[in-house]
């Protein structure tokens, strides 16, 4: 009931959103084919190529019309490369999916890790941690975190290599789903899957730095309402041990707060993404948007920004929902 | 439970220690790959449609003209032609192929093969004149070219309509290059991303974003190349670019920032190539809008700047203050450097009678956030202009803009004064002051012309001088030229940035080319 209310809402998002991109596209100065045609243009070769991609028609018409392209997922080539638009994210969106979700589950691991220790207050300075490393990890710039990481863990200590996704010398393993840890593990490579794992381990850790701080800090100001330390209080008293009370309770009151900082956190990450992919030399999703922007390629750019915001609208609207089942307080199945 | 948490935490972490243990790239044992580091990638692998410096310098070690420049130098040499002539009238070009030549795809090099990649460009029905390309190199630098004929299975013969002193450095540079006439056939459209040259290396793969890999080609007619493999990486932040190549985990590098190549010139691990590049930065002023129309404020402007601190400034040493809008020793550059005068007392008298005009709007001074070889730091020159400008009583603001955006408003005239370069194509005087200064190139939408200066004396000279073969002829109609530019003042140029590349100094061989492409090819391990 609850995710057929919202549908309606839903829709509404979507259009309020894909109008908005398509104006904001339409709305950067420069036509993108005379800006391709590079430093010297002919006029001629250039209004034939406007009119060959449809340039030359009213802004609803193009409207309409790139919709009911994105939706049959025609995407277009960019105009700098001549690429399909839809065989480059086939390319980078797995490189951007996989280190989000390595980075996420790494940030949620250690961001609950903290708070929930903290909440048990065996350790004070945990507490201090938990409170303290939100603000440090909403501050700290990622590409900060990015440099200094590379310093440390390549430049000094060696252990990793300086960027990039996987050796150049090594042989990638067959691309299944385009996630290289996933795909070697498939293949039962192990030696494609530690390589990748060894890249993967710096921009991983940059980019866990931000869900790490939402999810300890979220997490441990809701376990330090009231009601919820008498919890502790009561269950410390009936002689469960740590262990018990963590898995058993907090673990599953903690949930919903940090369902909705993944649902929330979502485009914050893919924001960020882009700068530690610039950082690490990444070939993901991030920068290739980015690059698309800066050099007006306009049917990439608006094809991948609707799919990353119908994608973030998404993702919020099903931790809503999974936080509704979850919170009985808050009208939920159980 | 809690208890294996720790254990499952020993294991991921002995994993990624073991994965650390098995490294496998290690360049210093492995001087068969060269890995060179760039900012972005390619484009595109098509010779006669990009006008990026990746794609030029990838295309530099895969493709070959008919002639080249000698290297490190302007002069042109014979390269796939062994010889070539000219017609006394400057209207016919004959070429012998070189014999012996392969395409990477085995095609034999001859005259026809020659042939078809410029008739690709010139004839809209060719099926190689592919619809997404723009070409946009051919209606610019070879307009004059009527026909290119195989008149002899090796023996190649180019038309011009009207002489063309700048042609034969046209045909050495990468829109002329030779690709196979089976590439199409091949790759259909897609040999726009697999080019098929005679170059030293040949495509292997293109993995984007990420690197192009070329493997030794082992057929090539000349020298061969010392590695078997050249990586071009995609490094795109610039810090962790010096980090990989102070590392060893790359050979070589370019896009340095000037505060780097400062730090990099006592480190002996790292040789850095380091050139006045073929390129001007300047200052256009729009002489469409009111105040830029008026002449004193121009002169009163040029007097205030001084340029030899804007150079230390803006280029922080890599590069050199600029007399005239074109690169020194070119022909028709000045034996006086008399340009470069700083007058505070008559700039301030000059731009008196104006002050009014700028009093509620000051001066808006256009220029782009990104670097650029002829402006590393755009902005902070920006910032140092606006202050010698308003040191003289004008105020001055700075906008800075993207750099599609600030071509954008260039280009349509929608600016007060611009900061702005242009990088040489084929080493030629005309490409740069036909660029600034003809009238056809000052046409909203399209112009090279930021100024939209139109002088029909200017048109004159420059159009004679274009067909003049006699080189001290032609020398004395650029004299003129630039004569014409110093009284009109419609742009101020400001600096030549340097060509800068960085390599570990375990190699050697390398030279700077004038046009800035890169040979890699010719380097070596010492």
């Amino acid at each position: 009931m609850a995710l057929l209310r919202k549908i309606p809402f839903f829709l509404a998002l979507y259009f309020f959103a894909s109008l908005a991109i398509f104006a904001a596209i339409d709305a950067i100065p420069g036509d993108p084919v005379a800006l391709r045609f590079g430093k010297m243009i002919d006029a001629e070769r250039v209004a034939l190529e406007r009119e060959r991609l449809g340039l030359d028609r009213s802004w609803p018409e193009r409207y309409v019309l790139s919709q009911q392209q994105f939706l049959a997922g025609d995407w277009g080539r960019s105009l700098s490369s001549g690429r399909e638009t839809t065989d480059d994210f086939s390319l980078f969106m797995p490189a951007t999916v996989e280190l989000s979700l390595c980075a996420m589950l790494l940030g949620i691991g250690v961001g609950l890790s903290v708070a929930l220790f903290a909440a048990l207050g065996t350790k004070p300075w945990l507490a201090r941690v938990a409170s303290g490393i939100g603000s440090i990890g909403l501050v700290v710039p990622i590409f900060w975190i990015g440099i200094l990481l590379l310093v440390v863990g390549s430049l000094w200590l060696g252990w990793f290599p300086m960027g990039g996704r996987f050796d150049m010398a090594a042989i990638q393993p067959d691309r299944v789903t385009g996630l290289f840890l996933l795909d070697a593990l498939l293949a039962g490579d192990l030696g494609a899957f530690s390589v990748a794992l060894q890249h993967m381990v710096l921009p991983a850790i940059c980019l866990s730095v931000f869900p790490a701080a939402s999810v300890a800090s979220v997490t441990f100001s809701r376990l330090q309402e009231p009601e919820l330390q008498a919890f502790i209080v009561a269950l410390r008293s009936k002689g469960y041990g740590t262990a018990r009370i963590l898995w058993r309770h907090l673990l599953r009151i903690s949930a919903g707060p940090t369902i909705t900082v993944i649902g929330t956190s979502f485009g914050a990450l893919l924001g960020g993404a882009f700068l530690t992919e610039t950082v690490f030399s990444w070939p993901g999703i991030g920068r290739y948007l980015v690059n698309a922007i800066l050099a007006r390629d306009v049917f990439v750019a608006q094809n991948l920004l609707t799919f990353l915001v119908l994608l973030v609208i998404v993702v919020a609207f099903v931790s809503d929902v999974i936080v509704l089942k979850l919170d009985p307080k808050k009208g939920g199945s159980s | 439970m809690m208890k294996s948490l720790p254990i499952l935490c020993l294991i991921l972490l002995s994993l990624v220690l073991s994965a650390c243990g098995s490294k496998s790239e290690s360049p210093q044992e492995a001087p068969k790959v060269f890995i060179f580091a760039r900012g972005s990638d390619a484009h595109k692998l098509d010779p006669a449609d990009i006008d990026d410096g990746e794609s030029v310098n990838t295309l530099t070690q895969i493709c070959e003209g008919l002639v080249r420049f000698k290297s490190g130098t302007l002069e042109i040499e014979p390269w796939l032609a062994e010889s070539y002539s000219i017609s006394e009238d400057g209207l016919i070009y004959d070429f012998k192929i070189r014999e012996g030549v392969l395409f990477h795809d085995g095609v034999k090099l001859d005259a026809e093969a020659a042939a078809y990649s410029f008739l690709r460009q010139m004839d809209p029905e060719h099926p190689a004149h592919l619809p997404e390309a723009a070409f946009s190199y051919w209606s610019y630098l070879y307009q004059d070219i009527v026909a290119v004929e195989a008149v002899a299975p090796m023996d190649l013969q180019i038309r011009l309509s009207k002489p063309n002193a700048a042609m034969l450095r046209s045909l050495a540079i990468f829109p002329a290059w030779i690709i196979s006439p089976k590439a199409l056939d091949t790759y259909g459209s897609a040999m726009q991303r697999h080019p098929v040259g005679t170059g030293p290396y040949r495509f292997k793969e293109w993995r984007p974003n990420e690197a192009i890999i070329l493997d030794r080609n082992p057929d090539y007619w000349a020298e061969a190349p010392a590695f078997e493999r050249l990586i071009l990486k995609v490094v795109p932040d610039n810090t962790t670019r010096l980090l990989q190549l102070k590392s060893g985990t790359v050979h070589g590098m370019d896009g340095l920032q000037p505060t780097e190549v400062t730090a990099l010139r006592g480190d002996p691990s790292v040789t850095v190539y380091e050139e006045a590049g073929l390129n001007v930065g300047y200052m256009a002023f729009n002489l469409e809008m009111e105040r830029m129309a008026i002449h004193d404020l121009r002169q009163a402007i040029a007097l205030a700047i001084d340029k030899q601190s804007f150079a230390m400034v803006a280029l922080e040493g890599t590069g050199r203050p600029a007399s005239y809008p074109l690169p020194k020793g070119f022909l028709g550059y000045p034996d006086v450097e008399d340009a470069m005068i700083v007058d505070l007392e008559q700039a301030r008298t000059l731009a008196a009678p104006y002050k009014s005009l700028f009093e509620q709007n000051p001066l808006e001074i256009t220029v782009m956030n990104a670097p650029r070889p002829y402006l590393p730091d755009p902005v902070t020159a920006a910032t140092f202009v606006k202050g010698q400008i308003e040191a003289i009583g004008i105020p001055a603001k700075v906008k800075s803009v993207d750099f599609k955006t600030h071509l954008d408003l260039l280009r349509n005239g929608e600016f007060e004064v611009g900061l702005i370069g242009w990088v040489g194509d084929n080493g030629d005087t005309d490409n740069f002051l036909s660029v600034f200064f003809g009238s056809w190139a000052a046409v909203k939408g399209t112009a090279t012309n930021y100024s939209f200066y139109r002088n029909d004396e200017m048109d004159e000279l420059l159009l004679t001088a274009r067909q003049t073969v006699d080189s001290a002829e032609r020398g004395r109609l650029y004299e003129r030229a630039l004569a014409l530019w110093k009284r009109d003042l419609p742009l101020l140029p400001l600096c030549h940035g340097n060509n800068i590349v960085a390599l570990s100094s375990q190699f050697e061989g390398f030279t700077l080319q004038k046009i800035g492409d890169l040979r890699l090819s010719e380097v070596r391990v010492k």
